[in-house]
């Protein structure tokens, strides 16, 4: 190798760049994307289109959440939270403020973004301070407050039955639109755009000199602090930038779904869903994300079948039928197992193996 | 002593504060019922921050298992009530036996399933933070919903003996009587804790594994035996706090463990991680903020539990007792 004058991180990022070209699953990725564009016109049903959408949103969204978790090492439980201001804005900015119209919608992106911004740069600045620790309890609450708030304060928010509201021009549900694409595809490909904006936007970010430091912190706090990092600052950057990141998502969200509620969209079971897509897919790989969102909505999509198999197989027995209801037991296990035995999830195992067939000597790993 | 007299005054201000907006005896009542309501807390966030303090294990399970301990003690008082009607009896013994008899089974449930617990789930995971919030988090989820399979979704109604019912009239003032008790049970609990930590054998051998785990381990003593049983024993008060909690309010349902860990949760942020009486205090001042602010301003009860959250910490960083490292 000429190194020669390089320094070892420009020589390990020359490494990477000569890589790129290369990658297998470069193209794969690209198929991944291609298959998502050609989707709507292999004319699915809708359910199956809804499918899609929503896996590239939780994709993106468990993405986000695996930012601050596999990259940062903290530990958050309001992450849906912040999704959750993000619905909540849209939701608002289209539907309580007259005829909807773009500027509202982007009005309400942009007031999701500011509010998350500061309340994440605040709860980071309250508890990273102590111990990144702290940030797990002090993100419940909050969570949990924010969840109340939303049911309580019922003349704002709708209360427990929420806001349904109706969308601007070209993505109005029944509009003709342009290139004669209906509402719904029109909405399906700016998602798209999006979902793939925000993780080109992510995979830069933890690529980054900030998203290397990050990692450092992560992997030996101390050593980074002597090292003259300001662990703390970068900690909040991280924290916020996911945050963020997740309130355009819940924007998204509300653009698909028209309609947002307290259960919904801040809730702990959205929560407890973007942790086991983080963990299923693989913490810190980002792309894990994706993988984990297909694995649980897909299953979630087919289980009530299952679930109807389930009463009909155990008419008998009540216990029985319950234990085939309760599907968030199978999930809690296979989560506790997948922690044990595969703690870096589908793509974390993948790329382990992958490194070692090409051997310990592999550039760049 | 330096330490003391501050809390007093503050403890004092904070008490009598309420008095200008609250009439006196609309204030003792609300006065009991808070100090009630923040030991039961207290119990759920002792066993907390007691397994955080020398473990150093964020224990999210924590609220399983105070679920667990109340369906225990449920269906003991059931059981009890059903075949000997011991809860409606007008004798006070068979009432206090029915209790007695409710709290060993869920401190019993519950300290069985904290040694589980820890051998099987928390046991691989010491010193990975992030590893052991997911694991007792899925140890959560499927807790719970073993609730669920077992006695069902809905709430159910928990049988309260009839001495512990209703009310004592004190001097004019309505001292209900439940409550009252949870109160002394708060106490003793306190003070046998404070007692095993700091004047018995077993207690300096935890409190030394605290500053410095290799030392004792070092010293001779299997650390992992004290923290099985640490970690049961905060689990058995989880359980306890179930119960008790579960007569309180009279009702009991599978997901009321977690929403009182998020209150432990606070409580234990307030008065400082692994510290006993920081959580007592925490979990007191809780406890009478809520009564009041729920009694004057309905709707911002749970926000005030924030505030003052967000006030220690601008304050005090590390809580009120915090050890600050």
């Amino acid at each position: 190798m000429s190194a020669g004058a390089l320094t070892p991180v420009q020589a390990a990022r020359a490494a990477a760049r000569r890589e790129r070209g290369r990658a297998p699953t470069l193209y794969l990725r690209l198929a991944v994307v291609l298959a998502w564009v050609l989707l709507p016109a292999a004319g699915p049903s809708f359910q199956v289109l809804d499918l899609a959408v929503k896996i590239a949103l939780f994709g993106a969204l468990a993405a986000s959440y695996d930012v601050v978790l596999g990259y940062t090492g903290i530990v958050s439980f309001g992450h849906a939270m912040f999704f959750g201001f993000g619905a909540y804005a849209v939701a608002l900015a289209v539907g309580r403020l007259g005829a909807p119209t773009y500027g509202h919608l982007l009005l309400g992106f942009l007031a999701g973004i500011a509010v998350s911004a500061v309340v994440a740069a605040a709860v980071g600045a309250f508890s990273l301070r102590v111990k990144a620790l702290f940030f797990a309890m002090i993100t419940l609450a909050f969570a949990e407050f924010a969840l109340i708030l939303a049911v309580q304060w019922g003349a704002l928010t709708g209360g427990e039955d929420g806001l349904s509201p109706k969308l601007p021009g070209v993505f109005a549900a029944g509009a003709p639109g342009a290139l004669g694409l209906s509402g719904r595809l029109v909405t399906y490909y700016t998602l798209l755009a999006m979902c793939l904006g925000l993780f080109l936007l992510m995979s830069r970010f933890v690529h980054s000199p900030l998203g290397r430091t990050l990692q450092a912190i992560r992997d030996n706090e101390l050593r980074a602090e002597a090292l003259g990092y300001r662990t703390f600052v970068f900690q909040l950057v991280a924290t916020s930038f996911g945050s963020v990141v997740a309130t355009v998502l819940g924007g998204g969200y509300v653009m698909w779904v028209r309609y947002v509620n307290p259960e919904s969209a801040l809730g702990i079971p959205i929560m407890l869903d973007v942790l086991l897509m983080v963990i299923i897919g693989g913490i810190g790989t980002l792309h894990g994300g994706v993988v984990g969102a297909a694995i649980l909505l897909t299953a979630r999509t087919l289980l009530p079948n299952l679930r109807g198999l389930g009463g009909s197989l155990f008419a008998g027995s009540e216990i029985l039928q319950r234990l085939s209801e309760r599907w968030l037991l199978y999930f809690g296990i296979l989560f506790v197992l997948v922690v044990f035995f595969f703690p870096r999830g589908v793509l974390g195992t993948l790329r382990e193996a992958a490194a070692r067939r090409r051997g310990p000597a592999a550039p760049g790993t | 002593m330096r330490r003391v007299l501050p809390l007093a005054v503050g403890a004092a201000l904070l008490l009598l504060l309420p008095l200008g907006a609250i009439e006196p005896r609309a204030w003792l009542t609300l006065t009991v019922a808070g100090l009630a309501m923040g030991m039961l807390i207290f119990l759920v966030a002792s066993g907390l921050t007691l397994i955080f303090g020398l473990m150093d294990v964020l224990n999210f399970a924590h609220g399983a298992l105070f679920s667990w301990g109340a369906y225990a003690g449920f269906t003991v008082a059931v059981a009890i009530n059903g075949r000997w009607g011991w809860a409606a009896s007008p004798s006070i013994w068979l009432n206090a036996g029915l209790l007695l008899l409710a709290v060993a089974a869920a401190v019993a449930v519950a300290f069985t399933l904290g040694v589980a617990l820890e051998r099987v789930i928390v046991r691989p995971v010491y010193g990975q933070h992030l590893f052991q919030i997911l694991i007792t988090l899925g140890a959560t989820i499927v807790l719970e919903e073993l609730i669920r399979v077992a006695w069902g979704p809905n709430d159910q109604v928990m049988p309260v003996p009839a001495t512990f019912q209703g009310s004592w009239d004190v001097a004019d003032v309505v001292v209900l009587r439940f409550p009252a008790i949870a109160i002394g049970l708060g106490l003793l609990v306190y003070g046998s804790m404070q007692w095993v930590l700091t004047r018995t054998r077993v207690g300096l051998i935890v409190r030394a594994g605290v500053e410095n785990r290799e030392m004792v381990q070092v010293m001779g003593h299997d650390i992992h035996r004290y923290f099985t049983a640490v970690f049961a024993a905060g689990s058995g008060l989880a359980g306890l706090g179930g119960l008790m909690w579960g007569m309180f309010s009279q009702s009991i349902r599978p997901s009321m463990g977690g929403e009182q860990l998020i209150f432990a949760l606070i409580v234990v942020i307030i008065g400082g991680l692994g510290s006993v009486t920081g959580s007592l205090v925490g979990a007191l001042l809780v406890g009478l903020a809520y009564n009041y602010v729920a009694y004057l301003v309905p709707k911002a009860a749970i926000g005030v539990t924030m505030g003052i959250m967000v006030l220690v910490l601008l304050v005090r960083p590390t809580g009120l007792y915090g050890a600050g490292k």
